[in-house]
């Protein structure tokens, strides 16, 4: 493995609201996989978010070729903030763009990965990016971290829309590839697959490193790494107790709901400092004033 | 710098990051452009009440008041999403840090501006209901006539007109409802409080500030205080020449409503730049809201801290209408002592070691600092400017700029051993806002004249015509109400 430094991100705010802004379109053609009655657009804008990306990396980099891959091909150490940005970009044009624009989209993701194959050092096995379980994955951890961290820091959906959640984003994971009926489409249909799994998963140096630093990055000022740390302590709450244990963290102490509430009142920080950036309001807008002419 | 790397789909979290960063990219080279911006950025900062602004929400046209109302809050659930997790505490903070301190960063200044015009109204239903929970009875029956268009923005409410039932023209201030509570609850952290604070205002004594607005952020909660101290001010105005207070309807008002009298007049941007003003009025408007803020706080001791330009009306004859009292500080008289006490040894005494003693006794200065005297006068002098010699003085912006700069110059040889007392925090105010003001007036007059008239231990005889008629108003209150500090 390498030891490239992780490069100072520049501009970071700005990509991350130019993400957003970018997948809202102003005109679009339909109503995209998605729509504004749906479940997906709901939990989108929950509060939760950031804590759901967090714990969705750090599940998603315990499968070591998933690790691998993003590893050896991504720009994630010359510029880890601009992989991820453009991981938002694309989800929020799955999310919220209309189909041309998520299909073109998910075919240049599928072009990408065409190119990702190689070996994983550690395991000694190959991989390629465009593997069905590899991408289902990445899928699951994703959903499921959006569940939980919406259960443990936002509005918790109740059991009948969280299937409709599931049975929704399916078509997400359809788009890059994955067949189907391997996907998941019930909460307790993915409490299986993830089960199933977990066999395969291990901390790498590679998951160590790149996760270590994301949770306590360096460089932040004292006040702000303040602010990190309730990030980072959600994210760990809402890990499974198996991924701490494979990362080797230690138990955080339980969820009081007075740690809960301090932990939402920085999340609202961070939404609100999000909102301030160009274009974020406006778009954040648009999906309201949609999502209401749906519900009627 | 290494900087943190971020999670998809958590755009957000890593925001924060760039804010300080920010920060100390900018440093005090920043600081020199920042003074006028800061008032003009309260003066922007989006909706904030005036008990007549029926343009505000419709200022940007038809579309955008079209979707306002599409987007209006329609149920609490909608108020704590938009308001709650410490969204309403960040908004009334940027209001108030805007003239706390200009040490904030473009991007913090940025986003609680944004903040703050991120706030649509609540919906008609959702008004009429804290109306109906707050007074027992539907708008419409508990007043002859409810208009359902909210005719300005509040920080944490709204203003909608109503003719009451013995028909009088009032504006009524309706709350948000749950938002008090959400406030409180977010108020009560203060570890994160003050992370933000000293992220926002590095410059600044940050627990002094951090308890000084916890507090006056609570009081701005209930609005029966809001209230009270209108009404204060209006009773202490009655029958003034040129300064009126619209009356409170005591039994109209309530914690989360506060009805009173509809005022009418331009406004600030009309009296700046309306061709319907001369400059003369505009130095008479500006005479009335000079002797406003000092006979209110050398008489009454009350400070009203929100002379936001949004908080004026004008008409002519240098009459203006004073609006929302939600931000009054009253002081004691040991806390205004010492404050008059540096004013008459430095610019009546002539007498710096008073002055300097007076400082310290304040609290701005600590004990047996080692700068000397008249390092500590010429950096204080710039405050007194305008009140050191008799004769007409034309405020300007560079003069708010100078003392605002001065106010934060961190380098200066005194920075070291200079405070600000909590109980004084929110007279930066005087420096940062009503000067800024009077300096986008223009506004000529003899300041030091006026002030001479004001000053407690001075009682100098009217230098203006308006000085005349306010020493007329004054000898025909009843004994005994000269002064009348309003109390705590």
């Amino acid at each position: 493995m390498t030891s490239q430094p992780y490069s100072a991100a520049v501009g970071l705010v700005e990509r991350y609201a130019a993400a957003l802004v970018s997948g809202v379109p102003d005109r679009p053609e339909d109503d995209g996989f998605f729509g504004p009655a749906s479940v997906t657009w709901r939990l989108a804008a929950d509060l939760s978010g950031p804590v759901a990306g967090l714990r969705s990396v750090l599940i998603q980099a315990l499968h070591p070729l998933a690790m691998a891959g993003v590893d050896q091909h991504s720009d994630w150490r010359r510029d880890p903030v601009g992989r991820l940005a453009a991981t938002s970009a694309y989800v929020a044009t799955i999310t919220y763009g209309d189909r041309a624009s998520a299909s073109k989209a998910a075919g240049r993701v599928r072009a990408i990965h065409e190119h990702v194959r190689g070996t994983d050092s550690v395991t000694g096995r190959p991989y390629a990016a465009g593997d069905p379980a590899l991408l289902l994955w990445v899928h699951a951890a994703l959903v499921d971290s959006a569940l939980e961290a919406a259960r443990l820091f936002g509005t918790p959906l109740a059991m009948a829309d969280a299937d409709t959640y599931l049975a929704e984003m399916a078509v997400s994971a359809e788009l890059l590839g994955v067949p189907r009926e391997m996907i998941p489409d019930r909460v307790s249909a993915l409490r299986e697959y993830l089960d199933g799994v977990r066999p395969e998963l291990r901390c790498t140096p590679a998951a160590a490193e790149s996760m270590g630093y994301m949770l306590d990055p360096e460089g932040m000022g004292e006040e702000i790494a303040e602010l990190w740390q309730d990030l980072r302590d959600a994210a760990l709450v809402a890990l499974p107790g198996w991924a701490r244990d494979l990362y080797g963290y230690q138990d955080p102490p339980p969820l009081t709901p007075e740690r809960r509430t301090e932990i939402r009142q920085t999340l609202g920080v961070f939404d609100a400092v999000f909102t301030a950036e160009p274009g974020v309001l406006e778009a954040r807008q648009q999906l309201t004033l949609r999502m209401r002419a749906a519900r009627g | 710098m290494r900087l943190a790397v971020v999670a998809a789909g958590g755009a957000s979290i890593a925001a924060l990051a760039v804010l300080g960063r920010r920060r100390r990219r900018g440093g005090r080279s920043l600081r020199v452009e920042r003074g006028l911006t800061a008032l003009r950025l309260a003066a922007r900062g989006g909706a904030r009440y005036a008990s007549n602004a029926p343009r505000l929400f419709a200022s940007a046209g038809e579309h955008r008041q079209q979707l306002r109302n599409d987007l209006a809050l329609r149920t609490a659930e909608d108020v704590a999403a938009t308001l709650g997790t410490m969204k309403g505490v960040l908004m009334k903070l940027g209001q108030m840090a805007s003239y706390v301190d200009d040490g904030l960063s473009p991007a913090a200044r940025r986003t609680l501006s944004r903040l703050q015009d991120s706030v649509p109204p609540m919906s008609a239903e959702l008004a009429a209901q804290v109306v109906t929970e707050e007074l027992g009875s539907p708008p419409e029956r508990a007043f002859a006539t409810w208009d359902p268009e909210p005719i300005a923005a509040a920080s944490i409410g709204q203003v909608h007109r109503a003719i009451t039932h013995d028909g009088r023209a009032v504006a009524v201030k309706v709350q948000y409802p749950g938002i008090a509570e959400t406030i409180a609850a977010d108020l009560g952290n203060v570890a994160l409080l003050r992370r933000m604070l000293k992220i926002t205002a590095p410059s600044q004594d940050v627990d002094a500030l951090l308890a000084e607005l916890r507090e006056r952020i609570t009081e701005e909660l209930d609005y029966r205080r809001e209230a009270r101290n209108q009404q204060l001010f209006a009773d202490y105005y009655e029958g003034h020449p040129t300064i009126s207070v619209p009356r409170i309807v005591p039994e109209l008002s309530t914690r989360r409503l506060v009805t009173s009298e509809l005022a009418d007049g331009a406004r600030f941007a009309e009296l700046v730049d309306g061709s319907g003003w001369s400059q003369a009025e505009r130095d008479l408007a500006a005479e009335t809201i000079y002797r406003f803020v000092f006979r209110s706080l050398y008489e009454a001791h009350a400070f009203n801290g929100d002379p936001h330009p949004g908080n004026y009306l004008f008409r002519s004859g240098g009459r203006v209408t004073f609006l929302d009292f939600g931000l009054v500080k009253h002081f004691t008289a040991e806390e205004m002592q010492p404050l008059a006490a540096m004013v008459k040894h430095l610019c009546v005494d002539n007498d710096p070691e008073g002055f300097r003693r007076a400082m310290v006794q304040a609290g701005f200065l600590i004990p047996d600092a080692p700068v000397s005297t008249p390092l500590v006068v010429k950096h204080m002098a710039v405050f007194y400017d305008t009140v050191r010699e008799r004769g007409p003085r034309t405020m300007t912006g560079e003069y708010a700029s100078a003392v605002t700069r001065t106010f934060f110059d961190f380098r200066s040889p005194l920075a070291a051993y200079a405070r600000i007392p909590r109980s004084y925090v929110i007279l930066q105010r005087i420096n940062l806002g009503l000067f800024a003001l009077l300096g986008e007036l223009h506004a000529t007059a003899d300041w030091r004249g006026i002030a001479e008239e004001i000053w407690p231990f001075f009682q100098g005889p009217p230098c203006t015509p308006m000085g005349a008629a306010e020493a007329a108003w004054r000898s025909r209150r009843p004994v005994g109400t000269n002064p009348v500090p309003f109390g705590q």
